[in-house]
């Protein structure tokens, strides 16, 4: 099957069914490997890079990062979890074992001399049935359902991860981080920029000390001892660049003529500084945020002032405070007229900052900010990795309760939306005459996937859960009296199907239609490839500057 | 299927893959392992541990983060079990043994429910809520207040903690010790808020020679460094002390500047200005009349002239660490331009300034302050490994006696509030429903860990004592414990051996997390990049024939 070298190609080339077999099998391999990390008790992975480094943790696109997966086919699902993972944040698990099913049930249609393209339309024209039936059967308005439905829904993503016994408390802890970073959009609606919930770390105490704080967390301590520790009714003066002694940028040289005058050389340089401290302490800022450093010589000026100066903050960090306290960030003191001014409106302002201590490090909090509200989270854990993987778990639900609070819509999870498509597509496929109908049938039951493996992680019977879960879903459709089983789903724990809706098991609406989609997407991508061509590397090593010389381009 | 059979390589080569029921039970042997290392290290029979570090480097210590932190392990989860002791160490100071045994008792309870096929989740929902119930045990009827001002219960409850380490023969000294640093440091903020950076204001300073007993807490600072010039005074009662953390001797500007000469004069000129620029800031320091000057830079020659020709004493290089202390204790600020030095600058509440010789190297002490923030706790010993361990010791004595000032509630010692929660547990796990119940009584069954290993530490009869303790517990006896000395059943109230509240409930929390942790893994994969061994030996499992091998053996030293 490799061809032989008519294109004079260094490397091999294959072509036709074995691509695409071979693709299948990378593609479903990959998603074997993030399999057992589905649903709420699905297991984590233990990831250990070449220098030793662990990494623990059930987020499908973190351990896909990690891996390192060479094979191209592979390397497309590797992708789509990142992708996922973007757009979404969460649901990165499922996306990829849904694209990974829809391969191998294509390529077996393929081995029944179906041709690729028109399974691709097939795969299509599900998707987008599915897509609509979703939004128009199967979604719920959380504005009906309240507050207690997005906890529901951040309990739901958290419910896999490491933090799943204590998802009460870090779900409440999530949706009022969320709630507190709101801001309008300008258009009636709000936005939630999670970004803006700075969540840091500290190894000690148990999990369920971690804590919410309103206000903004920043991971640096007071530039000198004697500063005080706290300030109320803080003015904030967010700066971005240091307050050193003034020197000449490099290459510059004053030349003088009378020794006398280095001296006023050397004083002015001190002064500079100096006088810049002292506008921005004039105008009323008692606390001076810097990216870069602060002179020892000149933090005296602050301790007396009763100022609170840090220095080497995070540039990203300043940036989110001048923003929450309504600070202008500053990168020079330089006004239009080319004078040095601070004018008392760069300052923002705050209710309280203070110098807390939590575990072995002091933080600085900013709380009360003017703006617009921030808040901070503060994760605790036996070690680093706990924290690690509980930073990754709440980011994932913030990222759910981002979404359902934006779009305000969501869907029942626990297999439920994906069984109640695939008894949806299986009756739509038969109404097609047309060859996409055997596709369609596949899309339908490849989704099947996500309670089939549901069921086997949780140790249940899944032939004997996942038919039930159909007749539920089958009934709700046909007969109008019993569409409230349309909310039914897998309850893992007791090994039942139930209703969903009541138990408080629900994902954004986004999240199941970008899945579908992306799934898709990928499935396609890979399904189209009919020849691979693999390049050797070209043995020749120079650089191309020796093979520039060497052509006496260079002469 | 495919075309000749040929693998399909989709992960990289070099990883190593390896998933279910195999990692978790090599994930529990690696937690056990680590916990047999140290399980000597634990009571007042405990015995010290050697270990050479590759640098040849000897380290005496039984502290169990000590341990851990000099040994390299290879396997992932062996390394979590590592960190937990820091995690302890870091945030209460003390524990570090019983928590990474305990930990590994935990994950050895479970084994046998994952060979039963129990899922991993259902033990660890088990674990996390006979934590509650154990931390609601601690909290509400085990734990008893302690009154922070009174010295005597204080001192019992520091000597229990160190009564098992090398310091326990100097109990009374250490406990003066630690209790009197730790009021030094602490302090109370406007908003009432106490607050008690051990770290921060009390330095341990090691001076070899002398005797233990030397060792002492001064009320003040000692530096190690002598005065600049002979001539200097060596001792001043009730100094001025004025500090700085500039250097007192002409420095360049920042800018690149040349001075084009022209006259002859010029040269001169300028090698004036630089003394000029000296007498001038001696000039100002000197208008304060202060007896002594510290800074933390440097002092030119021309400079120290001018200060030993008024009589004032000169130290230099001093670190800013000291220096902030050395502010705290005295009362001063610490100044960076001369000129603008003020009299409230001043630090005047320091008693004494004395330079003394010990050994062969002098050493500042400013003593006699009043009312210190920040002090020194000077220790003195035969050789630098025993005063290595012998502050490794105080460090944990400090630990315990803030964190007695941070939360004053005591629980009994001796492995007996172990054994009460332990208790408590099992008669609770008869009201838990389910497959649970095994595990949650498991996890009670784990707690005994910590009387056995005392017991057995001390060469008792393990199951007599173990059973005889249970008997007595479950007729109420609740602060019965094993007295680890004699190895024989004792009431932790007439012994008065305590520990801190924060210390065990740190210690409950942080073993059971780690063992959920743990617990939910069931994929390692390895190596991802490194094609060397690295790969293979971080998933060698950890024993001590593989250690005996790869020569980096910790050997076990009778001390």
């Amino acid at each position: 099957m490799t061809a032989e070298s008519v294109l004079s190609i260094q490397g091999k080339r294959s072509s036709g069914t074995p691509v695409r077999t071979e693709n299948v099998i990378a593609a479903s391999s990959v998603a074997n490997i993030v399999k057992s990390s589905l649903g709420p008790v699905g297991l984590d992975k233990m990831i250990v890079d070449d220098v030793g480094d662990v990494t623990v943790t059930n987020d499908g696109a973190t351990i896909l990062k990690l891996l390192e997966v060479e094979h191209p086919a592979a390397r497309v699902l590797v992708e789509l979890a990142q992708l996922q993972d973007e757009e979404v944040g969460d649901g990165t698990t499922s996306v990829v074992i849904i694209a990974a099913e829809l391969l191998k049930v294509a390529d077996e249609l393929v081995k029944q001399k179906i041709h690729p393209t028109s399974i691709i339309a097939g795969y299509k024209l599900a998707c987008k049935e599915a897509c609509r039936y979703i939004q128009n059967n199967l979604t719920m308005n959380t504005d009906e359902l309240g507050r207690d439905c997005i906890v529901a829904a951040a309990k739901t993503s958290m419910s896999s991860k490491v933090i799943s016994i204590d998802s009460d408390f870090f779900a409440n802890m999530v949706v009022d981080a969320a709630m507190a970073v709101r801001t309008s959009d300008g258009k009636g609606g709000y936005k939630y920029p999670i970004k803006a919930v700075n969540i840091l770390k500290a190894h000690g105490r148990s999990a369920t000390e971690s804590a919410i704080i309103n206000g903004y967390a920043l991971n640096c301590t007071v530039a000198s001892h004697a500063m005080t520790k706290k300030i109320t009714n803080a003015k904030i003066a967010c700066l971005d660049f240091s307050l050193n002694k003034e020197k000449m940028k490099l290459g510059i040289q004053v030349l003088v003529n009378d020794p006398a005058k280095l001296e006023a050389i050397r004083q002015r340089e001190a002064d500079i500084t100096k006088e810049r401290i002292e506008k921005i302490l004039k105008a009323g800022a008692n606390v001076i945020l810097t990216t870069g450093g602060i002179d020892d010589l000149c933090l005296k000026y602050f301790v007396e002032a009763g100022a609170m100066a840090v220095r080497r903050c995070k540039k990203s960090d300043l940036k989110r405070i001048a923003k929450a306290t309504g600070a202008t960030f500053l990168t020079t003191l330089c006004n239009l007229e080319g004078e040095e001014s601070f004018e008392p409106t760069y300052l923002g302002e705050a209710a309280e900052v203070t110098q807390e201590r939590v575990c072995d490090d002091e933080l600085i909090l900013i709380k009360g900010t003017s703006a617009r509200t921030a808040s901070s989270l503060i994760l605790r854990g036996p070690n680093d990795f706990y924290c690690d993987e509980m930073e990754r778990s709440l980011h994932d639900a913030l990222c759910v309760v981002k979404r359902v609070l934006e779009s305000s819509s969501i869907v029942c999870g626990g297999g439920s939306v994906e069984a109640a498509l695939s008894v949806y597509l299986e009756s739509f496929a038969t109404s097609l005459s047309s060859r996409e109908q055997l596709a369609i049938g596949a899309f339908a039951q490849s989704l099947l996937v996500i309670p089939n493996t549901l069921a086997v992680n949780a140790a249940k019977d899944a032939t004997d859960l996942v038919p039930k879960l159909r007749a539920y879903h089958h009934s709700s459709q046909i007969k109008t009296e019993h569409s409230q089983l349309k909310y039914y789903g897998l309850d893992l724990i007791e090994g039942q199907v139930r209703d969903n809706k009541k138990a408080g098991v629900f994902e954004p609406t986004l999240s199941k239609l970008k899945q579908l989609k992306f799934a898709t997407e990928a499935a396609i991508t890979i399904l189209r490839i009919d020849d691979m061509i693999k390049l050797e590397q070209e043995p020749s090593k120079e650089s191309g500057y020796q093979q520039a010389l060497k052509s006496g381009q260079l002469g | 299927m495919l075309g000749g059979g040929q693998p399909i390589i989709v992960l990289n080569q070099n990883t190593k893959r390896e998933s279910g029921r195999k990692v978790q039970l090599q994930n529990i042997n690696a937690g056990k392992m680590i916990a047999d290392v140290i399980r000597t290290c634990l009571g007042p029979r405990s015995m010290l541990k050697m270990l050479m570090d590759p640098m040849g480097g000897v380290v005496m210590t039984n502290d169990g983060n000590a341990i851990l932190r000099e040994i390299t392990v290879q396997h992932p989860a062996a390394k979590h079990m590592i960190e937990i002791a820091r995690t302890q160490d870091e945030e209460v100071g003390d524990g570090t043994s019983s928590v990474v045994i305990l930990a590994g008792e935990m994950l050895a309870v479970a084994e046998q429910y994952l060979e039963q096929n129990m899922h991993p989740l259902i033990i660890i929902q088990a674990y996390r809520q006979a934590l509650d119930h154990a931390l609601e045990a601690l909290k509400d009827t085990l734990s008893v207040p302690i009154d922070i001002n009174d010295d005597t219960q204080m001192t019992e409850v520091i000597k229990s903690c160190i009564g098992t380490k090398f310091l326990g023969q100097y109990g009374d000294l250490a406990c003066g010790m630690a209790l009197r640093a730790v009021r030094t440091v602490a302090t109370t903020d406007e908003s009432g808020r106490r607050e008690i950076d051990v770290k921060k204001w009390a330095r341990i300073e090691k001076i070899p020679g002398g005797a233990i007993e030397e060792s002492c807490v001064l009320d003040g600072i000692m530096i190690n460094k002598d005065v600049t010039h002979a001539k200097m005074s060596r001792k001043v009662e009730n100094p001025r002390i004025i500090l700085l953390d500039c250097p007192l001797e002409y420095k360049k500007g920042e800018s690149q500047t040349s001075v084009e000469m022209t006259a002859e004069t010029d040269f001169t000129r300028l090698l004036q200005i630089e003394e000029e620029h000296v007498k001038e800031l001696c000039a100002d320091i000197l208008a304060l009349r202060p007896d002594v000057v510290i800074t933390e830079k440097g002092v030119s020659d021309l400079a120290q002239h001018y200060l030993v020709k008024a009589g004032v004493t000169c130290l230099r290089r001093v670190k800013k660490s000291d220096n902030n202390r050395l502010a705290r204790a005295c009362g001063a600020t610490i100044c960076n331009r001369t000129e603008e030095l003020k009299e409230s600058d001043v630090g005047t509440q320091a008693g004494l300034f004395e330079v003394k010789k010990i050994g062969d190297e002098y050493f500042t002490f400013i003593t006699k302050c009043q009312d210190p923030k920040a002090c020194t706790v000077l220790l003195r010993g035969p050789s630098k490994d025993i005063l290595n361990e012998v502050e490794r010791n105080l460090q944990d004595a400090l630990g315990v006696a803030r964190n007695l000032a941070l939360e004053p509630r005591l629980v009994p010692g001796g492995g007996a509030v172990d054994m009460a929660v332990s208790n408590f547990l099992q008669q609770k796990a008869k009201g838990v429903s389910g497959v649970r119940q095994w595990p949650y009584s498991a996890l009670a069954q784990a707690l005994e860990v910590i009387p056995r290993t005392l017991a057995q530490n001390c060469g008792a009869n393990i199951i007599r004592v173990l059973t005889a303790l249970r008997a007595k517990h479950a007729s109420g006896a609740t602060s019965w414990g094993v007295d680890g000395e004699m190895g024989e059943l004792a009431d932790m109230n007439k012994l008065k051996i305590w520990e801190p509240l924060a210390v065990k409930e740190q210690v409950y929390k942080t073993a059971v997390e780690t063992a959920v942790l743990l617990l939910r893994i069931d994929d390692i994969v390895s190596g991802s990049k490194k094609a060397k061994d690295g790969g293979e030996g971080a998933r060698l499992p950890l024993t001590w024939e593989a250690w005996n091998k790869r020569g980096n053996l910790p050997k076990n030293i009778v001390h």
